[in-house]
């Protein structure tokens, strides 16, 4: 679709996942990025790879949405068997831990908090994503446990910011995994804090750029153009920014809409609206599409399906 | 191609004459040149000098207006390929679908939808714009039954589909007055539908599959003296719509192709597929959207996406600063502060009304922007906050000296309590964790310890 010459830069290559023959448990691994065009147009991706889904879980549901709570039942109690039926049922590409009970003022021991990685990583064979804490007191400890057992896994670590970046890059850096670096809603700071990673040692291979997404009516325009902008800057040859892009809006199920609709429509007004935040996120060029609700994984899918032509809409599965 | 004001100039009769309405001919050909002027203004020139400057002189995309009145809408004359660049202009329009095998009942029900439905989002109403009628039946006569009910509810902006010029006569007799979208005109009927379209004045989609021979059959149509077209490249898939809708953006922005300087048309009935047909057409380019008529449920979330994407993104919505009251707060009850970036408002504020705590709001300026863009840029700042105490007079208010700061700004917080002489606390990141801050750490810190609303002065 580009014009003869126009772009120059191709988004750069980031590996998730380790399979046993390369010294991990994992049944698949992804490469994602490699694109040379705006997504979605052809010749883009000649695999037809885009988006990975990822389904988010966490440790301690005391604030996830109502509505995947009242879906899931008492999967929300145990995040192994969570992941599980992730992989299972959901039909998901990547499960998201977010270890949310570090977010309580007592939060659980370290020990705990490596144990549940551990149980996350022997319930399911997908490559993971895994969250660490909101306190900058805690990082350097929750990051080392958490690398320490996804050790070899090529784990995709979360999250990096401008002022806390360290520990999270020295736990990848010493136990193989790739970062997820956040910058909010702005394509400079994401520049900078992808520069200052690349400073103390963190390859461009192993970073994810997160520009932060609002949910749908609250600012997610803000973060579909800076998604397009970081495309279009990446494939006019700015290196810095030339890294595969994740896209979350955490707040899509639990937004004013939601909580006020009628019971009998809420599950419905849920998956729409994280739908119309998460598709339009695929199609400003995110490579990894964060999701809660375990019925929005299909419904996504389905839809990105439809833009590949000839291809099968599945992420590319290396291992199988 | 455009062209140069200087060009333009000379082309005109460099008379000076002022009977354009400009002081001379080189403003007139400067105005021109930035379509804002219309070659017709000047009477000395010629039919086909005109032709040559209207061709040259119109925007990009042209602007083509469907119905009449209040509901009538108009799309096209976008300049860009992203958003970013500087803005979207008119949000496409969003048609429900009726068929004319359905029922008048069936119709009237659909139409008393498009009527009265509308779904009030942060200060604006969202509703879908108009009715698009479908002749499955084939039969003239039934197609402007069908037409007849619908015009018995109310007067909005129409689509007519059918494929056979009788059918749309049958249905122009109803209400060929009233703008409606004549849907289309194809390699095979275009003679016909160019008459029906000039005959009634109404604007006319042209359908064609790929971009050649979209053009091409644009093209006929514009010769045949049909101004305002609309373009249906006929996508067998999403992912083709995509492709040729970025096509065509581009190459009109462009001038190269000026018969593909019109909005684009698309179909959104696709089985199964809707949600996501509406979602790429609102992000990818369509102007004029057909849809079955769907659930509130997931109406809503696709006209918000629109609103979205159609906001000026060098305007954020801003609320004026200030102090706001929730629920009904006296003395003592917590203050919490945070930016006056609308949508951050009224995320908190949700929040805060179902926690069904009273308490204090303060919004401070920080230009629009959101918490998180705030601090990084450091619009909010000790500074900020110790002057909009004072300005709001809030301690005069709140009968306390503790402030709850959004967890974003968590690093201001010993900064600010030195700058104010308050107490700070931090309260969540998230939203979402205002109300279960406000019921345990508010309580606990603030009403415990000192000085806090409770025992303070």
């Amino acid at each position: 679709m580009a014009e003869t010459g126009e772009w120059t830069g191709t988004i750069g290559r980031v590996i998730l996942g380790a399979t046993k023959d390369e010294g991990g448990t994992r049944s698949v691994r992804y490469c994602i990025g490699g694109s040379r065009d705006l997504p979605f147009l052809p010749g883009e991706d000649p695999c037809g790879r885009r988006p990975l889904i990822a389904l988010e879980i966490c440790d301690d549901p005391a604030f996830w949405p109502a509505v995947v709570k009242e879906h899931i039942g008492p999967l929300a109690g145990d995040p192994a068997a969570w992941a599980r039926e992730a992989e299972r049922s959901f039909g998901a590409d990547l499960v998201r831990l977010h270890l949310t009970s570090t977010h309580r003022r007592q939060a659980p021991g370290l020990e705990v908090l490596g144990q549940t990685v551990e149980a996350v990583l022997a319930a399911t064979t997908l490559p993971l994503i895994i969250e660490g804490s909101d306190d900058p007191a805690l990082d350097s400890e929750v990051f080392r446990r958490c690398g320490e057992a996804g050790a070899g896994e090529r784990l995709l670590l979360g999250t990096a910011e401008a002022d806390r970046y360290r520990s999270i890059a020295a736990a990848a850096l010493a136990y193989g995994h790739a970062v997820i670096a956040q910058s909010p809603i702005d394509i400079n700071l994401a520049k900078q804090l992808n520069i200052l990673l690349r400073e103390i040692g963190v390859p461009a291979d192993r970073i994810v750029i997160d520009p932060y997404t609002g949910a749908l009516g609250y600012g997610f325009e803000y973060s579909y153009s800076v998604m397009e902008r970081i495309r279009y800057a990446a494939l006019k040859g700015d290196t810095d920014l030339a890294m595969p892009v994740l896209s979350a809006a955490p707040d899509s199920l639990t937004v004013k809409e939601v909580r006020d609709a009628a019971p009998s429509e809420r599950q419905e007004r849920a998956l729409s609206w994280e739908f119309q935040a998460a598709f339009p996120s695929a199609i400003a060029g995110a490579d990894i599409v964060c999701v809660r609700h375990p019925l929005s994984v299909k419904r996504l899918r389905d839809a990105c399906r439809a833009l590949v032509p000839g291809g099968n809409g599945t992420a590319a599965r290396g291992g199988r | 191609m455009a062209l140069k004001a200087l060009d333009i100039y000379k082309l005109l009769p460099k008379k000076n004459c002022k009977e354009c309405g400009f002081p001379t001919c080189l403003t007139f050909a400067m105005k021109l040149a930035s379509g804002k002027a219309d070659p017709d203004a000047c009477p000395y020139l010629d039919e086909a000098t005109k032709e040559l400057l209207k061709g040259a002189t119109r925007p990009p995309i042209r602007r083509v207006k469907i119905g009449v009145g209040e509901r009538s809408f108009a799309v096209g004359e976008e300049i860009v390929l992203f958003r970013h660049d500087k803005s979207f202009v008119h949000p496409p329009g969003i048609l429900f679908q009726v068929s004319d095998r359905q029922t008048d009942e069936e119709i009237r029900a659909v139409a008393s939808r498009v009527k009265d439905e509308v779904f009030p989002r942060v200060g604006e109403l969202l509703r879908v714009n108009g009715i698009a009628i479908r002749n499955d039946s084939g039969s003239p006569d039934t197609f402007g039954k069908a037409i007849r009910v619908v015009e018995e509810t109310a007067e909005f902006p129409e689509v007519l589909i059918a494929t056979s010029p009788a059918s749309l006569e049958a249905a122009l007799a109803e209400c060929g007055n009233y703008r409606p979208l004549l849907h289309a005109a194809t390699a095979e009927n275009h003679e016909a539908m160019c008459a029906l379209a000039k005959r009634f004045g109404a604007p006319l989609v042209v359908r064609a599959r790929g971009i050649d021979a979209l053009r091409d059959l644009a093209g006929k149509c514009e010769a045949a003296g049909v101004r305002d077209l609309v373009l249906d490249p006929d996508p067998e898939t999403s992912g083709e719509f995509l492709e040729a809708a970025t096509a065509i953006r581009r190459m009109a922005l462009a001038r190269t192709a000026p018969e593909l300087g019109y909005p684009v048309f698309l179909d959104a009935t696709v089985p199964g597929r809707e949600e996501a047909t509406l979602s790429l057409g609102i992000l990818k380019y369509a102007s004029v959207m057909v849809t079955t008529p769907r659930e509130p449920a997931s109406l809503l979330p696709a006209l918000t996406l629109r609103q979205n994407i159609y906001t000026d993104p060098q305007k954020p919505i801003q609320m004026t600063p200030g102090i706001y009251r929730v629920g009904n707060p006296g003395r003592g009850d917590p203050l919490l502060l945070t930016v006056n970036f609308s949508l951050t408002y009224f995320t908190v504020l949700g929040y805060l009304e179902s926690s069904r705590i009273p308490c204090f709001l303060l919004l401070v300026d920080t230009e629009g922007f959101s918490v998180l863009t705030a601090v990084a840029s450091g619009k909010l700042n000790e500074n900020l906050i110790r002057d909009s105490l004072q300005r709001f007079g809030v301690e005069a208010e709140t009968g306390h000296r503790t402030l709850v700061l959004p967890g974003y700004a968590a690093p201001l917080s010993g900064r600010v309590e030195e700058a104010t002489g308050w107490k700070v606390l931090v309260g969540p990141r998230d939203a979402a964790e205002v109300p279960e801050f406000l019921e345990q750490a508010w309580r606990k810190d603030a009403t415990g310890g000192s000085p806090g609303p409770a025992s303070g002065p």
